[in-house]
């Protein structure tokens, strides 16, 4: 970008010009001037309403006087054209501009002239050169502007209203001018943005119908152009881009032959270039390779030289490929400042150095005279000399200057698990640190006003809208927003990582939190969570937001930043809402279900223009799900200049790896299932599948995908254990499978199979269930224990079903016991109940296969005392494994999402201190994310997950820096079940992920899918 | 010995009816039998009974809860429903027992019975006929009995 404004050239330029001109006037006029002092100078003294445009942009160094501008800027669309400008616009134009200068609204501006080829529709007529021809547009636009949608994709119907056509006062009606022309002209006309004179070049002497008469016309824009788009830009622009990211504006500029002479950074072209290939494919019905040749070379363009020219195929499987794995080695490393206690690895080092550098790499002063990557810069024909700037993705037409201020610095950092993202993390917050918005306010109000300006889509305005009030905002430190099982380890790791006294830290959490913007703004660092975050969040009402949101931060990072994946979750929007300088992601997996998670990413870190839905969907969503791998590669090239990932495969300059790392050797153990086990599956299966062929045959898979899935459920669980099926005995459907269940208990024995009994009337049940809601768990009136197997009776009493039938003196009719009515057994209800489990599973204690397999291999490990962690997704299964394990005196711990903060710290403080304790029961989900358990070198997992991500981080909690010892993990798979065949959808998720699936395809495979699991 | 194999709910019973003892009323387990109790019944006031203390004994068979307790009195009473030997004519102790009854629920049912002699419905034959006839004379003697045989000794 362009070379440094320094301190130097301001302060000569300013002792010519005199103090009448603010700082960032002359910071602008020798950034146009390209650092040329005497440029600088005449551009200034020139151009006649330099500072009062200044002034009135929000240049100025009064920022409160820019706010206010800023508003009524909004309400009256004139207000800018002061009468002063009005006289120094009369004074100028004589030629061009005449015919409109007595025109009250608003100035206009040349533009530019060009030639044109009207083609005449009339014969005999007599033209001459320099004859002044009229243009006409058709006065009733059918539909317009939108059926005027440049260029148009052949729609003959529209087309006669959009005829443009031209005539002298002579002759009358002469012919018409092209298509294309016509269709950019005409919604500006319309709109009164344009106005257009012309003049006959060159046409032949006798006109004859289809003659080509060469027509001069020159173009004038009408300021109030500019002011509009700022109050267009405010609303939320959907239908806009719904309908088109091509708008008349640039195309205008294209046509006239402008070229901008600063263009825009990022991917202008590519929209024209994407266009231009759907018309081909509209008409050709092939897109073809060369567009995708293209392609890669507008890459090369946009990207400048250091684009690799990898081509990978996106086909691969793994998500490098999605966000596209960045050789990295040669990236220089950063030592930490010394007031981080601990070694950095050198790849770590590499890291500190690309962030600071992300963070520090364009000064404030720099930011604000970079030309935002969005728009393009034109000089007008006009002789004021008037630079224009368009907004290559909106439209938008502005004179002020769009810097890359609002655009905020930060990155993802993306390195896979277990690479100590922390670590690098906390030796950023010691290398650089600072207050939000301390550098200078004066810029960041100004760089509010602009953004106000520049901003396209509904979300990024609302943040834009609170960071207006920049002022009310109180400069704070660095947040750390985290979930909330890492909150402890994020301040242990601070606390032991840094020398004490260096970071005041604040954990902002509970109840007891500060409300007191000030009081989190005095730290330099603050620990949040995600659930804070949210409930200080109010989308409706900014107002209500908490503290964090009065608070200009000086750097944000997410930690587990895929927690903000879906971006209408209000967690993502939250986060987005968040006012800050600097912001990071840190994250081991970017992508986890689709690329929209990548979106949210980007719209958090405001990476223009991909904050903006409709463009992001436009340009990348729909074409991945297309199939159009230009949508990934655009993904690539966006993400490659702000996402830092390293594998534990990556190697170093010398081709060693990065990190060295025990082994770690993944295992999958096939379980069989007992007899029993089978015929209880089986039973299930069956039942199952039943319902699933009658959703097929209705073709309402998708509509059940509900009740497909809770049958997948069962199916799994029963692979676990049976028990935790027979644990939801209470619905009509498994009431038979209770007596299998009775018959696995007995290890397969043959028990007498009664028939089934009459089920009744399900409104009764409700009825009695709804009672049973409201009131207490109780105990049964027999046993006086906690229900068992409770069962309702006509008259609503509830006991143990054994209980009642031991009372009664025949099997299948007797008093209740409470109220002495008689009952018949039939009248039973087996009672919805509060245990989980409706059988006494210590008392009737029976290993499922998987089980003893679990308690095989921990057997062999306890005894060399290698500490191993069992995860399950269903705490009800860890319920049941607490009792072999405490049956087997094997010390265990136990974490699952229902403990507090304070008893997750317990647990696996004790779990890593105590050497006694061999076994952690984990579940799935708890135990996800950023937990460090290095002391144990063993994992069981003993169901599969449908996303093979979420198992891979759950195994990443003990294969990463720290660990020493060799790593084993075993995965459990009961043969001939569900499970077995998961593993094969988890293999096309992961192809999906890859990003070799399209959506669409993914729609039809899941029907497949369901299919394939019902084999 | 008995006491190895006693039900959870004898137990349970147990520790209730000891921590949080019916008002007039305390049951303890026998210490070499946990199915015997030692039962204490004060006279209910406004009884013919009142102020004196009743003791009982109460044994819970081996099919309890699914039979009835056996409850006897050990203090001489004059009741038109309890004899002589002290047994007592409850309809829940015999054909109307449910498992959802307990000890506790037996003992307050008896101490109703002490404050609703039932003479409709005699076990002594010869007291419920005093009390229909003479009731005033009957309840007298009731209240001699009591002083004579219940009165803290």
């Amino acid at each position: 970008m362009g070379s440094k404004v320094t301190d130097e050239l301001i302060a000569t330029v300013r002792s010519v010009i005199g103090d009448d001109y603010s700082n960032m006037d002359i910071i602008r006029a020798l950034y146009m001037a390209n650092n040329d002092v005497a440029a600088a100078i005449n551009i200034i003294l020139d151009t006649p309403n330099f500072r009062k445009k200044s002034e009135a942009n929000g240049l100025s160094s009064t920022g409160g006087a820019n706010r206010e501008w800023s508003k009524s800027a909004d309400s009256n669309g004139k207000e800018n054209l002061s009468p002063n400008d009005d006289a120094n616009v009369a004074d100028c134009e004589d030629v061009e501009a005449s015919p409109f200068s007595g025109l009250d609204d608003g100035v206009w501006w040349l533009v530019g002239s060009t030639e044109l080829p009207g083609l005449s529709t009339c014969k005999k007529k007599k033209l001459k050169a320099g004859d002044k021809v009229v243009l006409s547009f058709p006065s009733k636009v059918s539909n317009s502007p939108l059926t005027a949608k440049f260029p148009g994709r052949g729609r003959p119907a529209a087309a006669c209203s959009e005829i443009v056509r031209f005539s002298t006062n002579d002759a009358g009606e002469i012919g018409r001018i092209p298509n294309e022309w016509a269709r950019c002209l005409l919604p500006l006309v319309k709109d009164k943005k344009i106005r257009i004179e012309g003049c006959c070049v060159s046409a032949p002497d006798v006109l004859g119908i289809m003659d080509t008469v060469v027509l001069s016309i020159s173009v004038y824009i009408n300021s109030s152009m500019f002011r509009k788009h700022i109050s267009v830009s405010l609303k939320p622009p959907q239908s806009f881009f719904e309908d088109s990211v091509v708008h008349p504006l640039p195309n205008l500029f294209r046509l006239l032959g402008l070229t901008p002479f600063k263009k825009a950074e990022l991917t202008s072209e590519d929209i024209y270039r994407r266009k231009r290939n759907l018309d081909a494919k509209d008409k050709s019905g092939h897109s073809s390779l060369t567009d995708i040749g293209s392609w890669k070379k507008l890459k090369m363009d946009a990207e400048g030289s250091k684009v690799e020219s990898e081509q990978e195929p996106v086909s691969e499987y793994e998500m490098d490929s999605i966000v596209g794995s960045v050789d990295c080695s040669e990236l220089e490393e950063m030592d930490p400042p010394i007031t981080l206690l601990c070694e950095l690895w050198p790849y770590q080092k590499q890291a500190l150095y690309w962030m600071t550098r992300l963070e520090k790499g364009r000064s404030l002063e720099e930011a604000a005279t970079t030309l935002h990557p969005c728009w393009d810069a034109y000089r007008l024909a006009d002789k004021r000399q008037l630079v224009l700037y368009l907004n290559a993705f909106s439209g938008d037409a502005s004179t002020e200057f769009p810097s890359t201020l609002q655009m905020s610095r930060g990155g993802i950092l993306a390195d896979a698990m277990g690479l100590g993202k922390t670590i690098m993390t906390i030796a950023l917050l010691l290398a650089h640190s600072g207050k939000g918005g301390s550098c200078s306010s004066r810029l960041l109000s100004q760089a509010s006003t602009e953004n106000s300006e520049s901003c396209s889509n509904p979300d990024q305005c609302q943040t834009t809208k609170k960071s207006v009030k920049f002022g009310s905002l109180i400069g704070g430190g660095s947040l750390i927003v985290c979930p909330m099982t890492l909150l402890g380890q994020w301040k242990a790791e601070i606390e032991t990582h840094c020398e004490t006294g260096v970071l005041s830290l604040y954990v902002h959490y509970g109840q007891s939190r500060a409300k007191e913007a000030k009081s989190l703004a005095q730290y330099d660092v603050v620990l949040t969570t995600y659930g804070v975050l949210t409930s200080e969040f109010s989308c409706e009402n900014t107002e209500a937001n908490g503290g964090l949101y009065s608070v200009l931060w000086f750097r944000i990072v997410l930690d587990e930043a895929h927690t903000i994946k879906s971006s209408k979750s209000q967690i993502s929007l939250a986060a987005a809402a968040l006012s800050a300088d600097l912001r990071w992601c840190l994250t081991g997996t970017p992508i986890q279900n689709s690329l929209e998670d990548v979106y949210s990413l980007l719209r958090f870190l405001r990476v223009e223009p991909w904050s903006n839905w409709g463009l992001w969907n436009k340009l990348i969503q729909k074409p991945f799900e297309e199939g159009d791998e230009r949508g990934l590669q655009l993904v690539q090239s966006i993400l490659r200049p702000i996402m830092l990932r390293r594998t534990k495969s990556s190697t170093d300059k010398q081709g060693r790896p990065i990190l060295v790392l025990p082994p770690v050797d993944v295992q999958v153990i096939y379980c069989e299932l007992t007899p029993a086990e089978r015929d209880f599956y089986d039973a299930l299966f069956k039942k199952s599948k039943v319902k699933f062929d009658q959703f097929v045959e209705q073709g309402k898979v998708l509509h059940n995908y509900a009740s497909i899935l809770e049958l997948l459920l069962r199916l799994r669980q029963c692979c676990d254990h049976p028990f935790l099926v027979m644990s939801r005995g209470d619905t009509q459907e498994f009431a038979d499978l209770n007596k299998l269940g009775k018959h696995f208990l007995k290890g397969g024995k043959d028990v007498s199979r009664r028939d089934t009994d009459d089920i009744p009337s399900r409104a009764y049940i409700q009825e009695v269930v709804e009672e049973l809601r409201k009131g207490e768990k109780g105990e049964c009136p027999i046993c006086l224990e906690a229900f068992e197997d409770a069962v309702l009776t006509p008259c609503a009493h509830r006991m143990c079903r054994e209980c009642l039938l031991g009372s009664w003196q025949n099997r299948t009719s007797g008093l209740c016991p409470v109220c002495r009515k008689t009952i018949n057994k039939q009248d039973l209800i087996t009672a919805p109940t509060d245990s989980r489990f409706q059988i006494d599973i210590e008392k009737n204690w029976v290993e499922s296969s998987k089980v003893s397999g679990l308690l095989h291999e921990l057997e062999t490990l306890c005894s060399s005392g290698s500490k191993s962690i069992v995860f399950s997704q269903w705490t009800a299964f860890l319920d049941i494994l607490q009792i072999p394990l405490t049956r087997s005196n094997i010390p265990f711990v136990r974490l699952d999402g229902t403990l507090s903060l304070q008893q997750r710290e317990k647990v696996i403080k004790q779990f890593s201190e105590n050497k006694d304790i061999l076994v952690m029961l984990m579940s799935l989900k708890a135990g996800g994310v950023g937990i460090n358990l290095t002391v144990a070198s063993n994992a069981f997992i003993l169901d599969p997950w449908w996303n093979p991500a979420v198992e891979e981080q759950a195994v990443m909690r003990i294969h990463r820096i720290g660990q020493t010892k060799s790593v084993n993990i075993k995965r459990f798979i009961v043969k001939g079940t569900v499970e077995e065949r998961m593993e094969a959808v988890q293999a096309r998720k992961q192809r999906m992920i890859a990003g070799a699936l399209t959506d669409q395809e993914v729609r039809s495979a899941r029907i497949e899918e369901l299919k394939m699991l019902f084999t | 010995m008995a006491n190895s194999n006693l039900p959870r709910r004898i137990i349970k019973e147990t520790q209730r009816l000891l921590s949080e003892p019916a008002p007039g009323i305390s049951a303890s387990p026998s210490e070499d039998n946990m199915r015997y109790f030692n039962v204490m019944i004060l006279g209910p006031t406004q009884s013919p009974y009142e102020g004196g203390v009743f003791k009982l004994e109460l044994f819970l068979p081996e099919e309890y809860p699914m039979a009835a307790p056996k409850v006897r009195f050990l203090t001489k009473i004059y009741h038109p429903n309890i004899d002589k030997l002290g047994r007592i004519c409850l309809d829940i102790l015999k054909d109307k027992w449910s498992p959802a009854l307990q000890i506790r629920t037996v003992l307050l049912s008896i101490q109703a019975l002490l404050s609703a002699p039932n003479p409709d419905d005699p076990l002594s034959e010869n007291i419920a006929k005093h009390w229909k006839t003479n009731e005033t004379e009957a309840v007298e003697t009731a209240k001699e009995w009591t002083r004579l045989y219940a009165s803290g000794a």
